[in-house]
């Protein structure tokens, strides 16, 4: 199974990701890190293969801890997850700095899951 | 289900790859011009003026084509025909992604059906303001959101008031706010009964129930129910040529007196009455 690294300031959304992710058959969540920093220390201490990241958090936000991630580990797979994926130079300035895909709040978890099974 | 502009929707529907998508960005930025570009083609301006008008806007809050024209810089007829061949030169992200290879005419053409299909759902119906402000259509666009995401979200059947000005935000059991800033600068609030708060909880978090949740799950679930909405919002008015920028959602508790009205703000207040009596008000603090 695929593990995954959860991170987002809201424990709702985190809670959403994690019953998607457990009821999936495929994927298996790692952890919960609520904001860029301790993602990028929950990507070194649990070794996932897949971070879904939320982009607009207090303290790091997630597209510099997506930044950051991209130099420190070029396997780890970023997805992010967030309510400005509408915002096409959001949507372009995560892609350009890695991301795989961005997930758009609200999701449903078919659209998750298949954005997750394409990596 | 959400806002989503169309390259972003190629990709998440595995139609074309992220590369091409930068690639066909990428081929966007050296084709297409901006207005003050396109004006010093036509010969209208010189590089200086648009160096001059954009150390106005830093003092005065205006989009370039305007200040321009205040400036005396162009003539309104002459921006209308810098905006029309703008417009005219304007590579569309659907004609890059052909120009590079990602997708054939035909396909481009399935796949924009598919979006407008798809988009059709957030086309914002009628709303009506008792203000006359320049933001109109994105406050009006807010509100339409805000109903929409209630029916879409939250699954909850609910009937609204007319819109008002209010001199007070009133009580209530808690309120989410979300600040906007950028070309717009807008406080977003929603406040909600109790009763709403666990509708709003339960649909959230798929639960049946949520008797058994913390507090702070709970208010964290209206938190990211403003935050959908504000996100969204942004989405939109992208979309429309204004940068909308939104800040993490918090709750507010306000005192039984209820919270004052800042000065140089407008409050906009949405009544809405959802199932079993329960309450919420969408409460827009808009610049004067």
């Amino acid at each position: 199974m695929k593990r995954v690294l959860v991170v987002d300031d809201s424990l709702s959304v985190a809670r959403q990701l994690e019953k998607i992710i457990a009821e999936s058959g495929d994927f298996t969540c790692v952890g919960h890190a609520k904001n860029g920093a301790e993602a990028i220390r929950m990507n070194h201490n649990e070794d996932p293969e897949i971070i879904c990241m939320d982009m607009n958090m207090p303290g790091m936000d997630g597209l510099t801890a997506l930044r950051t991630l991209s130099v420190m580990d070029k396997q780890v797979k970023v997805v992010m997850v967030t309510s400005l994926g509408g915002v096409g130079d959001k949507f372009t300035e995560a892609l350009k700095l890695g991301a795989k895909n961005v997930i758009s709040k609200p999701f449903e978890a078919e659209g998750v899951l298949r954005i997750l099974r394409e990596l | 289900m959400a806002v989503k502009f169309f390259g972003q929707f190629l990709v998440e529907k595995g139609l074309v790859t992220r590369d091409n998508l930068l690639a066909a960005i990428e081929l966007q930025d050296q084709k297409n011009l901006k207005l003050g570009e396109v004006a010093v083609t036509m010969g209208y301006i010189t590089a200086a003026d648009i160096q001059k008008a954009r150390i106005a806007q830093l003092s005065k809050d205006m989009r370039l084509g305007d200040m321009l024209v205040d400036m005396g810089l162009l003539t309104i007829v002459q921006l209308c025909e810098v905006i029309i061949q703008q417009n005219k030169i304007h590579l569309y992200i659907g004609e890059a992604l052909v120009l590079v290879g990602a997708l054939s005419p035909e396909a481009l053409q399935k796949h924009l059906d598919a979006f407008k299909a798809d988009q059709a759902q957030y086309v914002s119906d009628g709303i009506e303001l008792p203000i006359h402000s320049a933001n109109n259509s994105i406050w009006e666009m807010t509100a339409d959101l805000t109903f929409k995401m209630i029916t879409r979200v939250l699954d909850l059947q609910f009937r609204t008031e007319k819109c008002t000005i209010i001199s007070r935000i009133a009580p209530a059991f808690m309120l989410a706010a979300m600040d906007f800033s950028g070309d717009i600068t807008a406080r977003y609030l929603i406040s909600v009964s109790e009763g709403a708060q666990q509708s709003i909880a339960r649909a959230i978090l798929c639960e049946q129930s949520v008797e058994h949740e913390p507090v702070e799950v709970l208010e964290d679930t209206v938190r990211e129910f403003a935050n959908v909405v504000c996100g969204n919002v942004a989405a939109k008015a992208s979309q429309m040529g204004i940068d909308m920028e939104i800040h993490p959602p918090e709750t507010l508790h306000p005192p039984l007196e209820g919270l004052p009205v800042p000065d140089g703000f407008t409050a906009l207040s949405f009544p809405i009455h959802i199932q079993d009596g329960d309450r919420m008000e969408l409460i827009l603090l808009v610049r004067e």
